[in-house]
């Protein structure tokens, strides 16, 4: 650091914390000189302003004070200093300490004029009187001092409040894009926000849900529960959940999660709660369609199971041997087996007749013209299908060992109508072998005429006979159309 | 084929399905006890009212109708006392308090043996 001139330059940098600095503007005599020495002795630091437009750049730098004398506050440039002065931010008043001349009374208008628009400046008399120079202007920097903690913490003020605002712009935009609805209230419960998505989804007027009024867009079947729900969140600070029926705007009630939780101080005191409603309609039915359809499985499994109990007891029970009951139980499984199949694909609700007997007929069919099959589509019911498969299936094994399917001249009829179409029509079916080995009247009778005379006739609620004619089994069920479908 | 025996009580089964009906009346029947067969609940009352010797009634539970096995069960409880009730379902969730008072109850499909051993059972308190 030989060099003088970066020595001074550095001097210069020191002195450059302008806001804790003497600005000293004295041309005439030796005022400023003894001032600045003045200052040094004190430690306060000081510039030399050797015309008024530099006076002006160090109030525009926001100098700590000036120490100006009244003569120099003449000319032209004395309008800029104004100026600056004028366009000072609020909370800067640079204080000016003026090296009067002579007495106040003897001053001209034109020279109070332009004291006061120094706006905030003490007169000091002279002969220069060190102890009142340095008491006055410790004080303008005193106070000087004062207003840069004023900026600093208007400042800090305005960012908080830039924060807040982007804050709360944030929150605003988050809360109006999920697609929750939300909510908030005081620490009371009492409801004094909802994001848009709220009033989109109940269609109210905005505020009009404001304070308790909440709970009446709510199911009435749900409202007790919510409201002690709720209080009960109130009163402990528990997290509040709970799924309810919300009236949507087109009228109609909508299944929708509701949870809140407490946002607490740091005294662990509860200052809000944040709430949301989440729309789980499409869930919710989907999760009672799914509950309805498997009580509805489990009872067609069991029902299925026991039909099946019921076919091997009875198998078992008529038997010769286990050879041909193992036989039996098989053919006799695997055609429900089939059956099922069938009812499955028509929906388990409503199934064709025809399709019911072609099906039914297919694993006796071996292609020689034995069957005639006439009779219009009619709609059938699950239950009845199934045990018309089952009749038509111990028929046609009952006529491969016996009947009309044992030789190849053999043929069956199998026909259906609606008889009497009016109030109390009757739905027949025949089976009608003819041309098959002479028939003679069985000695028992096993399960497959037992099934068909029986329970088919009780799955239609109506009556079947079987006849065991020399030329030919018959058989003929009638019943009230409707046995056919109830 | 079982033979009836006079000293025992008539059974009467009620279940709407036909198949399953007709294994148990023919399993009652091979246990040796006389039999009645009902496919309702008022089909059932019909049958209680025409024949005294009735002392055993079995039914289902689910049943088309205006009435339940449940509701006949507690008809029949409360019409007849002295009559033994044996319910059997494949109902999966059942409060056993909505069954009347001493009565038996069986899931479906149920165990012949289980059936006939019960109603024997019954056969001897009843005597």
């Amino acid at each position: 650091m030989n060099d003088p001139q970066a020595v001074l330059r550095q001097k210069h940098a020191s002195a450059l914390n302008l806001t804790m600095s003497v600005a000293i503007l004295a041309p005439r005599g030796r005022d400023a000189e003894v001032a600045r020495q003045l200052l040094d002795k004190e430690n306060i630091a000081c510039v030399m302003a050797p015309s008024l437009e530099i006076l002006t750049n160090y109030v525009h730098s926001q100098i700590g004070a000036v120490l100006v004398a009244e003569e120099a506050l003449i000319g032209t440039e004395i309008e800029a200093l104004q100026q600056s002065l004028q366009v000072q931010p609020s909370w800067s008043d640079v204080p000016f300490i003026v090296l009067a001349n002579g007495a106040a009374s003897s001053r001209s208008a034109g020279a109070k004029k332009r004291m006061d628009a120094l706006r905030n400046a003490v007169l000091l008399s002279r002969p220069l009187h060190a102890e009142e120079l340095i008491r006055a202007i410790r004080s303008a920097l005193t106070a000087r001092a004062r207003q840069y903690e004023a900026r600093e913490r208007m400042e800090k003020l305005e960012i908080r409040e830039q924060q807040l605002y982007e804050s709360e712009a944030k929150f605003h935009a988050i809360a109006d894009s999920v697609d929750q609805m939300i909510w908030s209230t005081l620490p009371d419960g009492f409801h004094d926000y909802y994001n848009h998505r709220w009033y989109e989804f109940t269609g109210v007027p905005n505020g009009s849900t404001d304070g308790e009024a909440w709970n009446g867009m709510f199911h009435p079947e749900d409202q007790e529960l919510a409201w002690g729900k709720w209080h009960h969140s109130l009163a402990t600070g528990e997290p509040y959940e709970i799924e309810y029926r919300l009236r949507h705007r087109s009228g109609d009630y909508r299944w929708v999660l509701g949870r809140a939780q407490p946002v607490r101080n740091p005294a662990g005191e509860i200052i809000r709660w944040y709430g949301s409603c989440t729309d789980i309609h499409k869930i919710k039915v989907a999760e009672e369609q799914r509950q309805l359809m498997l009580a509805e499985m489990n009872h067609r499994v069991k029902n299925t199971l026991a039909m099946v109990h019921a076919i091997v007891s009875q198998t078992l029970r008529q038997a010769d041997n286990l050879k041909d009951a193992q036989i039996s139980i098989q053919s006799r499984i695997g055609m429900m087996a089939q059956a099922h199949d069938r009812l499955i694909q028509s929906t388990w609700t409503e199934t064709k007749i025809d399709e019911v007997v072609e099906a039914a007929l297919v694993p006796h069919r071996s292609g020689q013209g034995h069957f005639k099959v006439e009779g219009s589509d009619l709609p059938i019911g699950s239950k009845q299908a199934l045990a018309l498969t089952m009749a038509l299936h111990e028929l046609a094994t009952n006529a491969a060992k016996y009947g009309a399917l044992s030789i190849e001249t053999g043929k069956i009829h199998i026909y259906w109508d609606i008889i009497n179409k009016d109030e109390d029509a009757i739905f027949e079916f025949n089976w009608v072998e003819s041309e098959g080995p002479k028939v003679e009247q069985p000695t028992r009778r096993g399960f497959g005429s037992r099934m068909i005379e029986q329970a088919l006739a009780g799955y239609f609620n109506g009556s079947a006979e079987l006849s065991y004619k020399p030329e030919g089994l018959s058989f003929v069920l009638k019943s009230a159309s409707k046995g056919l479908t109830d | 084929m079982a033979i009836e025996d006079k000293s025992k009580p008539a059974v009467l089964i009620v279940e709407d399905e036909p198949l399953i009906r007709m294994e148990a009346v023919d399993m009652i029947t091979d246990a040796g006890f006389k039999t009645y067969e009902a496919a309702s609940a008022d089909k059932a009352i019909a049958m209680m009212e025409l024949h005294d010797d009735i002392g055993i009634l079995f039914t289902d539970i689910d049943m088309p109708g205006t009435m339940d096995g449940l509701k006949l069960a507690a008809y029949v409880r409360n019409r007849w006392p002295p009559v033994a009730i044996i319910i059997a379902s494949g109902v999966v969730e059942l409060e056993r308090t909505s069954l009347p008072e001493g009565s038996s109850f069986f899931p479906k499909p149920y165990a012949t043996s289980q059936i006939t051993k019960t109603l024997h059972d019954i056969a001897v308190r009843l005597h």
